[in-house]
């Protein structure tokens, strides 16, 4: 099976002062299509570093990230934004919805922006609307629902264009566990029924238990990677996110 | 607020440009019925070179020329006028005067009636009494009143000097004291008997409204051509000197205004803009994050900021012309500007072009103020917009 997503010795430097702040450091793994992946780590551990590289809205200060085979390094700001639009789908921690639009219109917003006719739109909206429960609260614009109704708008404005990949960073911070718990198993529930691929940032137990595959982060290194079955088991960990930093080379791959 | 400021600025345009409209088309008005008429006939050679004797480049036959023009379209009258200056004696003092020989009947015909202040007005028909009105500056400075006499003297079209005796039949208010103090009014057979000639300096052309000035001009002018004696058809516009002058000097308080009302618009709104780009940095960085093209985001920022530039000219036109109609009802006066000796009606006139030209200067402002936070949107780094808080 060939990689969705590729990092090759990415590194990312940040400017600080008169120096450099490392935020990731020779990053290597790959991710192939239909995984359910946790990013894992403290807070400053580069988890939103990494998957903003992944997103294509940063680009590494060194080394490559490859997102279905093409290099998004080397690509000028339209490819990178025709790539976005095309291949990804966000969800925030803060849910990001456009507060003057309503539940369906910020669904829409991605299929506008690929210059979909309006019947299609409107066909794929009450699809991904009815996908994440929410097709009675179509009109209703974000101010008037629920955190967990926003996060679950989000995903579908994250699903709605089909994207090959679907980031979320940190989608149940701001969510009570029965929302949390609502939206985990939505988004395992689309990941499993439409194959989609998951890339999600968290330091939620919750999530990371329905995790296939987790890549701990610690000051901007790769510390553990690997199948979640095996996580409960560890004994040397970042589980509690306290950065003991793992001696597992940063450069070590998924195991695929 | 940019929605109120821009409101505001087009009703005060409005308010301002209307006000100037109603002065303009008054002036207009009174320029061209105090005697100047819509279109004037003169021979070629009256704007070639200056009289050396009176009536030397006057218009013989001038009946002729009065019936051609009197067969156009739109014309109500047509007055033959005589322009003359000489000496005016009460047998002790003496003073220049400024005269005017007309026609009573046909000046009556167009309604250009002098402003009396005593007396009544000249009398169409023959008589064996010379009549005259004087300006109230005249008769103050020879000390007369209605039914004194005075002795007018000046140079006939043959070089000699020549005297009439007038009686005078009214006193005449211009509004202008430098004119008062000149103003002489006789018929045009005494002015012709003083200057010793049949010919008149020109033809006052009336018409039924100012709005055909144009018209009759185009149509009136071939006929014209055909005359035995080269004459010129004038519009009101070209002759009428202290009307263009006024024009020009608020048409440039005016202009002043827009120019301030643009820049008010312009920095209060990229102030604004500014702001709520600032306040929409992580939406932005959505929008830019979900695939959206850096240049639909200056689009939308444009776009916004034309629409409020819509919305507040609107606003504008409404509260401008409502603000007009009560301030026209409340029946005010502006006291009597320099030169003039009465007051004006304050009159705000609802002028469509104005509604239409104020309205795109906002717009356009708008949209002009909104590129720069627009740029600075679309430019936004994404990372960073969506770590904003």
């Amino acid at each position: 099976m060939h990689d969705l997503v590729a990092m090759e010795e990415v590194s990312r430097k940040f400017p600080m002062d008169h120096s450099y702040v490392n935020a990731l450091d020779h990053t290597n793994f790959r991710v192939v299509p239909g995984e359910f992946m946790a990013i894992a780590g403290p807070s400053g551990s580069g988890k939103s570093t990494l998957l903003n590289l992944i997103g294509c809205i940063d680009k590494p200060t060194t080394g490559r990230v490859l997102l279905d085979g093409v290099d998004t390094s080397t690509l000028k700001t339209t490819r990178l934004t025709a790539l976005r639009r095309d291949k990804i789908g966000f969800v925030f921690q803060t849910f990001n919805l456009i507060p003057v639009f309503t539940a369906s219109e910020n669904v829409e917003f991605p299929l506008l922006l690929q210059g979909m006719p309006a019947q299609e739109r409107r066909d794929r909206v009450s699809v991904a609307l009815d996908s994440v429960g929410l097709t009675e609260r179509a009109k209703h614009r974000p101010d008037l629902l629920s955190g967990g109704e926003r996060q679950r708008v989000a995903v579908a404005r994250a699903i709605v264009h089909r994207p090959a990949l679907v980031l979320a960073d940190e989608p149940t911070a701001n969510l009570d566990t029965r929302n949390a718990t609502q939206l985990i198993d939505l988004m395992r529930d689309l990941n499993r029924r439409l194959g989609l691929t998951f890339i999600f940032s968290t330091h939620d137990q919750r999530l990371l238990e329905h995790a296939d595959r987790i890549v701990e982060l610690c000051d901007g290194r790769v510390t553990s990677d690997r199948k979640s079955d095996s996580l409960s088991k560890r004994g040397q960990s970042c589980g509690s996110f306290s950065c003991s930093r793992l001696e597992m080379s940063s450069g070590t791959g998924a195991g695929h | 607020m940019t929605l109120t400021m821009v409101g505001g600025g087009v009703a005060g345009l409005l308010l301002v440009g209307g006000f100037f409209a109603f002065m303009f088309r008054g002036l207009r008005e009174s320029t061209i019925n105090n005697g100047l008429g819509h279109l004037q006939i003169y021979t070629a050679n009256h704007f070639r070179r200056d009289e050396t004797r009176a009536l030397e480049t006057g218009i013989d036959h001038w009946q002729q020329v009065a019936g051609v023009v009197s067969s156009g379209r739109h014309v109500r009258g047509v007055a033959p006028r005589i322009e003359f200056y000489g000496i005016i004696s009460n047998g002790v003092k003496s003073s220049v005067f400024m005269g005017s020989a007309v026609d009573p009947d046909s000046e009556k015909g167009l309604g250009f009636t002098p402003r009396l202040t005593a007396g009544r007005d000249l009398d169409g028909k023959p008589s064996g009494e010379m009549e005259a009105l004087i300006g109230t500056g005249v008769a103050r400075s020879m000390n007369v009143k209605v039914g004194d006499g005075l002795t007018l003297l000046a140079v006939t079209s043959d070089g000699a000097l020549n005297g009439v005796d007038v009686q005078i039949v009214g006193l005449v208010n211009t509004g202008y004291k430098e004119v008062d103090d000149r103003y002489l009014r006789i018929t045009l057979p005494s002015a012709q008997r003083l200057l010793q000639s049949d010919r008149v300096t020109n033809l006052v052309v009336g018409l039924d409204a100012t709005e055909n000035t144009d018209q009759v001009w185009a149509e009136l002018a071939p006929p014209l051509r055909g005359l035995p004696q080269e004459v010129t058809l004038k519009k009101w516009v070209e002759l009428a000197t202290y009307y263009n002058q006024v024009k020009t000097l608020f048409s440039g308080i005016f202009l002043f205004l827009g120019i301030i009302v643009f820049f008010m618009v312009v920095m209060s709104s990229v102030n604004t803009l500014l702001m709520a780009m600032l306040e929409r940095t992580r939406e932005i960085g959505t929008m830019l994050a979900m695939g959206t093209p850096r240049s639909w985001v200056v689009g939308l920022f444009v776009l916004e900021a034309t629409l409020i530039g819509v919305l507040g000219a609107l606003a504008g036109v409404v509260g401008g012309n409502l603000i007009g109609t009560m301030l026209n009802h409340a029946g005010l006066h502006m006291p009597p500007p320099p030169g003039l000796t009465v007051d004006l009606a304050f009159r705000v006139l609802h002028v469509p072009s104005l509604m239409i030209g104020s309205s795109l200067l906002v717009i356009s402002s708008l949209a002009l103020a909104s590129i720069l936070p627009a740029v600075r949107a679309s430019r936004l780094q994404i990372a960073e917009a969506l770590a904003h808080v």
